[in-house]
Parts: C-alpha cells; structure tokens; sequence
C-alpha cells in the first residue's frame, strides 16, 4: 500500500499519494492496470529459454552437490588455513541480493517514496528468492547437510543445545527470521491480486488456486482498513530487520580475531554493500522484464533515475568503507592489519582487491551523469559489473583474510576447485529458475498498489486530483 | 442473509452514497473499493484497526522468548569458559531481537485475518467481481421490506446497478 498517512478532512482531494513527480503518467485507468499486468502471465519464448538456460544451471549445482555428498567435503577448494572459500562468499553474496527487496517494500514505504509502488513487487520476490539461495549454501558447507537442524534449539532426548553466543547461530536465527518475514510480507502483498485474478480467470481449475490463495479476499473496507495497519506494521518490523540481517552476517567475520575482520565498521559497510548489490541485481531483473513485456510506462526512466540515485549514494558509503579499513589500519598501529591490507591491494590478491574496487567505487560515479542514470542499458551494464563486484568484495573479504594471519609460516593461498564454481553456477540457475517461475504466475508490479496512484473515476471533478 | 447490494464506477458518487447512508444511521454497511482509497476511508471514518493490540502483545512474548530460549538453554546446557558468564544477555539480545520481530510480525498477521474476516470460504454472495476491477460498491445487509427506499437512495447518488440479494 503505498501511503500510511490519515486521511485529511473536508475538501475531497489525494494528499496522501506520494508524488514526487515519479508517477505513471501512461497509465490512466483500472482496466487498463488489470489488463497489462494480467497479460504479462502469458508465457513467451524468451520466458520458456530463460527457464531453460535456468533450470540447466540449477542442475550443474544439483550435480555438484550430490557429487560432494558422495565423495566429501574434501572436492571442495579448501586448503588450511582457507577453510571458507566459494560456500560462505557465495552466501553472503546472496543475502546481500536479498537486501534490496524489503528496503524498497518497507524502508521506502515507510518513507513513502514514490518510485517504489511499480518495483516493489519484483525486488521482493528477488528478495525471497535470494535468501532461499543464500540459505543453502552454509548447509552445503558443513559437509553433512542432513544434520543442519542440529543449529536449531529443538527439544531432543539429551538436551543437548547450540551455542548461542556463536555468531553462526545468530546467523540462522536472522535468516531465518528474514526469509519468513519476506515471504509473508511478499504474500500478503499478493493476496488482493489474487483476488483480482481469481475474478478475471477463466480456466476452472487455476480459478480456484486462485480463489484459494486470495482467502476469500473481497476488498470490503473492514479488509482494507486492517490490512493498511498490518501492512504498515509489517513495514515498521522490516525495517530494523533488514538492518539486522547484514548486521549480523557480518559478525560471522567481526567476532573473530583475523587481521581484516576484526572492525567495527563491518556492519554499516556490510549493509550499505548489501543495499547496493541487491539494488544493482533489481536492475538486472527489472531492466529486461520492463523492455519485454512493454512495461516501460509503469517502470519509467524517473523510476530508474531515483534507484540510481541510491546505487551512488551507497557506492559511496561502500568506498568509504573500504578507505577507512585501509585509513584504520594504519591508525592502528598493529602490524599484521597493516601488513593484510598492503598484501590485499599490492600482494598476493591484488587483482581480486582492484577489481572490486573498479567495480564497485569507480564504476558507478558514472551515475553523476542524469544522461547514464535515464539509460536502461547502461544502468544493466553497471548491473552486472556491481554484481561481479560484489562478489569479489566477499571474495576479498574471505579469501585473503584467511591466507594471510598472523603467522607467516602459515600463509597460504585458494584456488575454488570444479565443484565451487559448479554451486556458484547453480546458485544462479537455481535464484533465476524460482524467479522466472514467479513471473508467470504472479503479477510482478502490484496490481491493487498501481491502482492507488491511478486516478479514480469521478462523478464530478473536484479539482484536488492528479 | 439478505440485503441490497450497489454498485459505483466512480470513487466520489459512492463516498457521497456513504455519508447520506450514514446520516440516515443504516446499520450493517460494506463498502467494496478495488484498492486502498482514502475518500472511502474519510467518507467511513471507522475506528482505528485493532491489530496494533495483537502486534503488541506478539512482540512482548516474542522477545521474552528469545531470551528466555537462549538463557535456559545455556543454564541447561552451560559451556563454561572462564571469566565469563554462562548467560550473556549482550548476545542474546540478537535473539531476543529476532524472535520480537519474527513473533511480532505473525501476531500482528494473524491480527490481520482475524479482524479481517478472512479466510472465508464463500465470496459470491453480496459481491460482485466489478470489485476487484475498476467499480466500488455498498452492501447493506437488511431486510426486503427496505430493498425500495435503499434502492432510490443509492440510484440517487450514481449507482449503476442496485439489486437485492436473499
């Protein structure tokens, strides 16, 4: 929903509706919301190839995995003292993805940005999908992944229970929390247009998934009236949580004594990367969907010139992070922090530390320019770069740590074996393949929140609307 | 259950429709609107929603909760390192935190649907699918022997269609 605020008394007019002169001029009825939305379902070639080249790359990863449960954890990368490589970059990598999606559908609701009503709805089923992906990957780490409900408290006849002052049980507690949470608010924001599509559809049996799914929803001004107050709850709940989460998959690092880790500035850094890369992939999926399916006219170039206007800001605050890493060490005084952050831009893992810092700080300054922000295929080629760079954050943030302690006679090096970047390539396969899976059975823009910011009919005109 | 049941194309016929129903103290008044429109909200002007009671008392327990799980277990199960507590609230605030939000959160969902009404298995009866389109429309739960002047008075403000349903 997109506004929280009371409505004003006496004169009729919208002065909730958050303009901010990021509207959708080129849509001007309800009819003609249901019917463009409703018809991006129809699957397309291009829809049946996506989920082709996806589910293919799912099963590269599937492969892998079965291929590590039979013969070890031992096929993985790892060589001591580099016991996290591809796994853990890979999982951070993917919660920080699922960042952006409750950023927008709560932060911004909260702030009632105009840009979010027409983008939300994708960037939070991106959200669900990313920490679906991400929350395999410790489970694929420790080796045994059918003993992964032993991290949870459960009653069990020895009463035996985790650690709760370990940072990776703080892991499973947020994630777990964040993915519920995303998954709730992106269903209940489906709910209304499931009843939309329940009254449109034809076809018998998919009327009555539908007539399931929409519980019955009526849009009566009771369900209206409570669901506007949940939802702003829900919102008010998301915010803190997203914070949270990146917060404390950055304890994962900060907890621990290794030179590069131990900061207090990881969690900031961490949730202003998180809010940038998973800005960058909103890109990567909407640019495309936008072009395809001729949804230029409700994710307009304003639309994209305000998320660029976020990546800028938070491509700065991450440069800022990594300056004064760099700045805290030498302040420091201690002599392996300063000896690690030499050896990561001038050592052994010099290109990984220039190419993240190309991708992510020099990159996107293109962004100043109002000319590049309005350019959709220049915003998905900084998409992928910002995501290339993202990834290699994590990689530096690991890899060199590890090989690089504090005793010399241990330093060592990583190189991810075959069946690392088979999981990394099914983790693509496999976030693509549930997304596109998604985008033919819901509506990705919100059919009852575009309608909120369309004018209504009017029996007489007075003057107060858009 | 009977009544009468109109419907609207445009958002200030029905609202106006609203507030002469509600000048004559009709009881019993549903108001259908195909998104969140805040003349309807103004034009009802209904109590504030009571699911910040539900939220409230689902966020209470949820962090009395993640404390209470993290602390017993430690006591239960102590692993004892010295010089340092067994039950350490500084890091147990991040699952007191969690649960809060997590337990906060479905309360105030389940608040939702309780108040709401929903799920409810039967949606034909005083609808109509204009609804979820484009049009907005009353249903006034009541006896026939009302249907005639309910009828005249929404005609009167723009309905398209009023029909009585038993």
């Amino acid at each position: 929903m997109a506004t929280t605020a009371k409505p004003v008394q006496g004169k009729i007019k919208r002065p909730n509706i958050p303009a901010a002169g990021i509207q959708v001029p080129g849509v001007s009825s309800f009819e003609q919301v249901d019917n463009e939305l409703l018809a991006t379902l129809k699957p397309s070639p291009k829809w049946f190839i996506g989920l082709g080249v996806a589910v293919a790359a799912m099963l590269v990863g599937a492969s892998a995995w079965t291929f590590q449960i039979y013969w070890g954890l031992g096929n993985a990368g790892y060589v001591p003292p580099v016991m996290w490589g591809v796994y853990i970059i890979t999982f951070v990598f993917w919660v920080g993805i699922g960042h952006a999606g409750t950023l927008i559908s709560a932060i911004l609701y909260l702030f009632r940005a105009g840009f979010r009503t027409t983008i939300y709805r994708a960037s939070e089923a991106m959200t669900v999908f990313a920490v679906m992906t991400a929350g395999l990957f410790p489970i694929i780490h420790i080796g045994r992944p059918w003993k992964f409900f032993w991290l949870i408290p459960y009653p069990n006849w020895r009463l035996l229970f985790p650690q709760f002052k370990s940072p990776l049980l703080w892991d499973v507690f947020a994630i777990s929390t964040y993915l519920t949470i995303s998954a709730t608010f992106l269903y209940l924001g489906l709910i209304p247009d499931f009843a939309v599509m329940r009254d449109k559809e034809t076809n018998p049996i998919r009327k009555r998934i539908f007539a399931m799914l929409s519980l019955g929803w009526k849009n009566t001004d009771r369900e209206w009236r409570h669901f506007a107050k949940m939802y702003m709850f829900l919102a008010a709940f998301s915010t803190p949580l997203v914070l949270s989460v990146h917060s404390v998959v950055s304890f994962d690092f900060a907890m621990a004594l290794t030179p590069g880790w131990h900061t207090t500035i990881f969690p900031p850094y961490f949730v202003g990367g998180a809010i940038f890369s998973g800005f960058a992939m909103v890109w990567t999926i909407l640019i495309p969907i936008r072009k395809w399916w001729n949804l230029e006219h409700y994710v307009t170039l304003n639309h994209l010139d305000a998320t660029a206007k976020v990546v800028l800001f938070t491509s700065i605050m991450v440069g800022s992070g990594y300056l004064s890493e760099f700045f805290i060490a030498w302040f420091s005084g201690v002599a392996p922090e300063q000896e690690y952050f030499w050896n990561r831009v001038f050592g052994q893992w010099w290109w990984s530390a220039w190419i993240l810092l190309l991708c992510n700080m020099i990159f996107p300054l293109s962004l100043f320019s109002q000319k590049l922000r309005r350019n959709p295929t220049w915003l998905w080629i900084l998409s992928i770069i910002i995501n290339i760079g993202m990834w290699y954050e994590r990689f530096v943030i690991v890899v060199p740590s590890l090989s690089h302690e504090f005793e010399p006679w241990q330093w060592s090096t990583y190189m991810p074996s075959w069946i690392d970047m088979c999981f990394l390539v099914g983790s693509f396969g496999w976030f693509f393949m549930w997304f596109l899976l998604f985008i033919k059975q819901m509506p990705v823009i919100a059919i009852a929140e575009v309608k909120e910011i369309v004018p209504p009919k009017m029996l007489h005109d007075h003057g107060g609307h858009h | 259950m009977q009544g009468v049941l109109a419907v609207f194309p445009q958002l200030d016929a029905v609202c106006a429709a609203i507030k002469d129903l509600k000048a004559k103290k009709v009881p019993k008044v549903t108001v259908y609107s195909p998104t969140i429109q805040h003349e309807i909200d103004d034009a009802i002007d209904a109590p504030t929603s009571v699911v910040r009671v539900f939220t409230l008392i689902g966020a209470s327990l949820g962090v009395t909760f993640g404390y209470w799980i993290s602390i017993w277990c430690s006591q239960y199960w102590s692993l004892q390192v010295g010089g340092k507590a067994i039950a350490s609230w500084i890091p147990y605030t991040i699952m007191g935190f969690e649960m809060f939000v997590m337990v906060g959160c479905l309360s105030t969902v389940a608040g939702m649907f309780i108040n709401a009404g929903i799920p409810r298995l039967v949606t034909n009866f005083g609808f109509d699918k204009r609804f979820t389109h484009g049009d907005y429309g009353i249903w006034i739960e009541t006896t026939p022997d009302k249907f005639a002047e309910l009828e005249s008075t929404l005609k009167a403000h723009g309905a398209v269609e009023v029909r009585g349903e038993r």
